[in-house]
């Protein structure tokens, strides 16, 4: 067998090898439209808030984004490979969306939750811890960059002026949910197009 | 000079050897996976499955999701085994006929 082998094969044989471990592997860009729903949503719970003057606006959009992403990732997900990798990420992503949710209805239902210093600060923080432990799982720096961001927000939030904050949240929201997301579908899309076909 | 390794028949083979590729970079992946990562046809799948199963290099489980069928194929550590002295014999002769 190995006379009929030539060099050329054996290398091929070697890319293929390499080429199905990383495909194999490559989960997480296919999260990007998560991001985009998400900055949506928060758009959309901030104008809600901000003109229709009531404290429903928060609750009601950010449980129809859990609903729409519960949907959408159960479909999209539904013929995914499960990678150590995508489980961690997962698991961070998770993690926050709990302690976000436990903490702001407890502060809501407390009445300690007027002042929006305290939302732009611990929303940001938590956004920036969930981004940078996914970033230093997957070794992505684009992702790192919006961690920086939302810290940099959640600085924002704790010295700058009620305008100031809101304008670097809306600013944070905009770059690390829906470019960051845009990004994301983009290089799912590339990866796509650049998979090939192996047969025997 | 020294032997020059054996490659292992079983994972020769090009599908079977992205599909242990492939499976060695998840934990397990569904049938319907496979077929989008490889390209491959249903039936050329299934059979080359089935002989990474014989080999014991593939460890299959049928469950029901949302009552339909789902087949997740898992690499056992023979497998893994298998696959690492592949790659290893694959340098071993690439490193041969570079020097030749």
């Amino acid at each position: 067998m190995q006379n009929e082998t030539t060099t050329r094969d054996l290398k091929d044989r070697l890319a293929l090898i390499e080429a199905m471990i990383a495909e194999g592997r490559r989960t997480t860009e296919s999260w990007g439209w998560a991001f985009v729903l998400w900055g949506a949503a928060f758009y959309i719970a901030i104008a809600w808030a901000t003109w229709g003057h009531t404290a429903r606006a928060w609750p009601v959009t950010m449980a129809a984004a859990v609903v729409v992403t519960v949907v959408l990732a159960s479909i999209k997900t539904r013929h995914e490979a499960e990678t150590t990798l995508g489980r961690a990420v997962g698991s961070v992503w998770l993690a926050l969306g709990i302690s976000i949710f436990l903490l702001f209805i407890s502060l809501g239902v407390a009445g300690k939750l007027t002042d929006p210093h305290l939302f732009i600060a611990v929303t940001s923080g938590m956004l920036g811890m969930a981004n940078a432990a996914s970033a230093l799982i997957l070794r992505w720096k684009v992702q790192f960059g919006c961690a920086i961001i939302w810290w940099a927000a959640a600085v924002a939030g704790c010295f700058g002026t009620e305008s100031q904050s809101t304008i670097v949240f809306l600013t944070a929201i905009f770059i690390c949910q829906i470019v960051f997301g845009v990004y994301g579908m983009v290089c799912e899309h590339r990866a796509k197009s650049h998979r090939g076909t192996a047969h025997a | 000079m020294p032997d020059l390794p054996e490659l292992n028949p079983i994972i020769h083979g090009k599908l079977r050897l992205a599909l242990l590729s492939l499976l060695a970079g998840v934990e397990e992946a569904d049938f319907v996976w496979l077929r989008g990562k490889t390209g491959s046809t249903d039936g050329n799948l299934g059979a080359q499955l089935a002989r990474l199963e014989e080999a014991g290099y593939v460890r299959v489980q049928k469950k029901f999701v949302k009552r339909k069928p789902k087949t997740l194929y898992r690499m056992t550590d023979a497998g893994r085994q298998a696959l690492a002295e592949y790659i290893q014999a694959l340098k071993q002769l690439l490193g041969a006929a570079i020097g030749n």
